[in-house]
């Protein structure tokens, strides 16, 4: 090659920038999450989803932090003053924070969330967790101010989930239908991930927000996205379309475990759940207006709920319906919710002998077939104890929990005549026009107990919370005095002995705590959080912990 | 002149027929029991007062028609109001202004989400009924020429195995099947986080994407289309026209094609018309297998969620996609078959 070509090159390369060494740019670290559903919007306010509360939870901030232990921590706040009557507090939030778009997050912010979710009571989670606020003010960018209307022991799990939104961005929206039509399509918050691209129904695909003030992602993205059948989740997972899943069939469990680079976890959900056979105990005095309240009249006997809570084998059910991914159940108060589970109760042992000699104890022994009578005096055309069990027709579990339950009741004459029904319709049948006998349902709530000890309060009769119709006056009054109780100790010994009335009165039948059981795969990632009392690999916990394998 | 009564009698009939069905479309999903409100959701969050407020941004806390408060459970309501502060009337006018509502669940508007997956819907059954059809009438002619030989024998097995396989069992074989021996993707049209490559790169991941529920569909609907072409065209190579044409030295090809194949051809357009038709209401089970966005899924959505603006908005589509595919059905019928004219 010649001087002049030489140069020319030289000149070329100089222009293209194409001869030097340029370094090969890394591949980003994304991580793929298959799930069964899709946020339903991306408004706090107006959602209903657990999808979309995932999404929230990784794309806001909040007062508080709902630890995978079961515990709280300050997050956006760095202190709190609880005044001594209990009845405001003064919240220091962290100075520097900014949201995704640059804007800096301040104490305003914090307190205009607040008086929007008290604003609209079309907000159907948001707004209740503000009821016990009288007024929410910021005299500065760091200082919130609450000021209750009643000193509460639980105000972390008030504020835990009222994610901080960016004002500006929501000043525009925030009176009137505007509020609830808003559909927030940028997701702007301040939290360790960011919104980079959404399709509902198909995926969403988040960015990592490095800058995060106390837990920057370690990957550059996580993806979910929705896949509309269970098969289908665990076949994406063996074939490494996706690095976890938030949920597969426990019938795929064992099988997906022996799966090269695939490892199955189970724990306690981190968002506690309860599974529960419900009894109708509506009786004409309890019954709300324009109920039905035509449930069997036998179910209203504690004898004979007593004893079918002794024909129930627990264990079977957990081998059969959860295939061993379970623990026997106690009280509506699952066992996720840590110290709140009364675990000094003692269960009713499953002993089939003992329930027949309670019901013929109590007088039931007139039988027309197999099936006893439900009235202690029985004449011609009293009703037999042939209960119409209902559950979700969306429940996968139900359907064998109720063939096995029908073998077991019939040992003690007991019949069943078992239905699924579709969810909504079911809700309607439900509560508060107690049009059943038995149902087969469940419940999530909140990390704080309170939610599910109103279930069981005669008020939540009239307003549809109740789906058993109990009515306990002693109950109530002990409701009463731990909604107020301050001294957490105290508290727990009040929700203890709440758990201790409703379980000797068999309210319900809790047949087990199922647990969460999620896959995810070892050759992409590590890192994933699965040595912890519960489980939830798409929590923020574990995303902002994983790293690509090297 | 006399075609032009027949289709204005068919269009009017038409037309009459998407009345009745906007009517129905009200009422239908009134009557099923539940609560938009609550959507099936059973969480102690949801206070009364919630609910209370979510109906009156929902405009349920209207009643339904005058003395009609609603439909279930059967409540009676005021008569001195303002039809026009009925939920029946409301939802007329709307329609008139050609507005289908906002989705109770997504709150995004119905008309923008109806469109959007039924783009996704027509990309998913285009594929795949094209190849049925062209596989499944070149299949059935074949089989039909060589009838009672043994490729007339393994078309009809395969066709009547294709046929009585369930949709959603072929639908989890292929996804079994194509994921683990073929590569190929199992959920969704395009893998999430492609929207920075290249047009290239966005085409070949939507095709390989397209694969298996396209194969899926194709079995499925082949079959049906080489049993029925099977079926007529040996009526028609039995007529003496046939014999006719091959007495006049003509080529099988030629036999085939100018002969026999147009005269065949009627029953085959009215299927395809009426399944374009229906398939519009998305291959619901295709679109659950393959997560597929499209129209089916959003309709099985809906209906759980108690979603009745999407749901009103879906069937009108469905009703008017049926509605057009048999007018277009008659026409062709009608320009194919002149004798149709004739009849009164």
């Amino acid at each position: 090659m010649d001087i002049p070509s030489r140069l020319r090159l030289v000149f070329v390369c100089v222009l293209l920038g194409a001869c030097t060494a340029a370094p090969t740019p890394q591949p980003l670290a994304v991580a793929r999450i298959g799930y069964g559903g899709s946020p339903d919007t991306l408004n706090p306010g107006t959602a209903v989803l657990t999808e979309a509360y995932t999404m929230f939870a990784l794309v806001y901030d909040s007062m508080y932090t709902y630890n995978l232990d079961g515990t709280y921590s300050l997050s956006l706040a760095e202190s709190v003053d609880r005044s001594a009557d209990g009845l405001s507090y003064t919240y220091k939030i962290r100075s520097g924070i900014k949201f995704h778009d640059g804007q800096p997050l301040t104490a305003r912010d914090v307190a205009f969330t607040y008086n929007l979710n008290k604003a609209h009571a079309e907000y159907p989670y948001m707004n209740p967790y503000t009821a016990y606020m009288e007024s929410i003010t910021a005299p500065d960018d760091t200082t919130v101010l609450i000021r209750l209307n009643a000193a509460i022991p639980n105000i972390e799990s008030q504020l835990v989930f009222q994610y901080v939104l960016p004002a500006h961005v929501w000043q525009a929206h925030a009176d009137g239908a505007a509020a609830v039509e808003f559909e927030n399509e940028t997701l702007i918050g301040s939290g360790p991930f960011k919104l980079l691209e959404y399709k509902q129904g198909e995926f969403v695909r988040l960015g990592a927000n490095k800058q995060h003030f106390s837990r920057p992602p370690k990957v550059d993205e996580v993806i979910f996205q929705t896949f509309s059948n269970p098969d289908a989740l665990v076949q994406a997972i063996s074939t490494g379309q996706v690095d976890m899943i938030t949920e597969l069939p426990n019938t795929a469990a064992e099988k997906l475990g022996q799966t090269q680079n695939v490892k199955v976890a189970s724990a306690a959900p981190f968002a506690p759940a309860v599974s529960d056979i419900i009894f109708n105990q509506a009786t004409s005095e309890s019954c709300p207006s324009e109920a039905a309240c035509n449930g069997n009249v036998a179910l209203q006997d504690r004898q004979v709920r007593l004893a079918l809570a002794h024909a129930t084998n627990k264990q079977q059910l957990i081998d059969v319906v959860l295939l061993g991914k379970g623990t026997p159940g106690l009280t509506l108060i699952p066992n996720g919710l840590g110290m709140w589970f009364n675990d000094s109760l003692k269960d009713y042992e499953y002993d089939p002998a003992k329930a027949n000699k309670i019901l013929d104890d109590a007088g039931y022994l007139t039988y027309e077939g197999d099936i006893r009578c439900a009235a202690v005096d029985c004449v011609y055309g009293s009703p037999q104890m042939n209960f119409r069990m209902y559950w979700p027709s969306d429940s996968v579990d139900a359907p064998r929990m109720a063939e096995l339950l029908a073998g077991m009741w019939q040992e003690i004459g007991v019949g069943l005549q078992p239905q699924a029904i579709d969810p909504d319709a079911l809700t309607a049948l439900c509560c508060p026009a107690f049009d059943f006998d038995i149902m087969l349902w469940g419940w999530g709530s909140d990390p704080d107990p309170n939610l599910l000890l109103n279930v069981m309060r005669t008020e939540s009769i009239a307003t549809g919370s109740s789906e058993t119709g109990y009515s306990n006056a002693r109950y109530d009054a002990l409701y009463d005095q731990q909604v107020v109780e301050l001294d957490q100790t105290k508290r727990k010994d009040l929700v203890w002995e709440m758990q201790r009335v409703v379980h000797e009165d068999v309210v319900y039948i809790i047949p087990y705590y199922d647990m969460q059981v999620q896959a995810l795969r070892t050759d992409r990632f590590t890192g994933w959080i699965v040595d912890q009392p519960k489980l939830d690999l798409s929590d923020v916990s574990s995303l902002v912990n994983i790293t690509p394998v090297k | 002149m006399q075609a032009g009564r027949l289709l204005l009698r068919k269009a009017w009939s038409a037309l009459l027929t998407i009345g009745f069905v906007l009517v129905l479309n009200f009422f239908l999903f009134r009557v099923l029991p539940g609560d938009p409100a609550r959507a099936g959701i059973k969480d102690p969050r949801m206070t009364r007062a919630a609910q209370a407020a979510i109906h009156a941004r929902f405009g349920l806390d209207k009643p339904v028609l005058n003395c009609l408060a609603s439909l279930n459970p059967l409540r009676r309501g005021p008569c001195l109001v303002s039809p026009l502060q009925t939920q029946f009337f409301i939802y007329i006018n709307n329609l008139l202004h050609g507005e289908l509502g906002i989705s109770f669940h997504t709150k995004i508007p119905v008309g923008e989400l109806l469109r959007a997956r039924l783009w996704n819907t027509a990309v998913l059954l285009s594929a795949g009924q094209t190849l049925a059809i062209v596989l499944g009438v070149a299949g059935g002619v074949l089989a039909a020429w060589q009838a009672h030989t043994r490729i007339d024998y393994a078309a009809l097995l395969t066709s009547l195995v294709a046929w009585s396989m369930p949709t959603f069992w072929l639908g989890l074989i292929l996804l079994f099947w194509g994921s683990r021996y073929a590569g190929l993707p199992i959920g969704g049209q395009l893998t999430p986080g492609l929207a920075g490559a290249s047009t290239g790169a966005q085409l070949r991941d939507a095709a390989r994407h397209l694969v298996l529920p396209t194969l899926a569909q194709t079995i499925i609907y082949l079959a049906e289309y080489l049993l029925i072409m099977r079926s007529t065209m040996l009526d028609v190579l039995a007529e003496d026209y046939i014999l006719t044409a091959k007495a006049k030295g003509l080529s099988t090809f030629q036999v085939l094609k100018d002969h026999a194949l147009r005269n065949a051809a009627l029953p085959i357009i009215t299927i395809v018309a009426l399944n374009l038709g229906f398939t519009v209401a998305g291959a619901i089970q295709i679109e659950a297998v393959f997560s597929w966005p499209g129209l089916g899924q959003a309709i099985f959505e809906s209906v759980a969620r108690r979603d009745y603006p999407v749901l009103q908005g879906a069937f009108l589509l469905l009703a008017v996609s049926v509605i057009a595919a048999n007018l277009l059905a008659d026409l062709l019928y009608t320009w194919l078959d002149p004798r149709v004219h004739a009849a009164p």
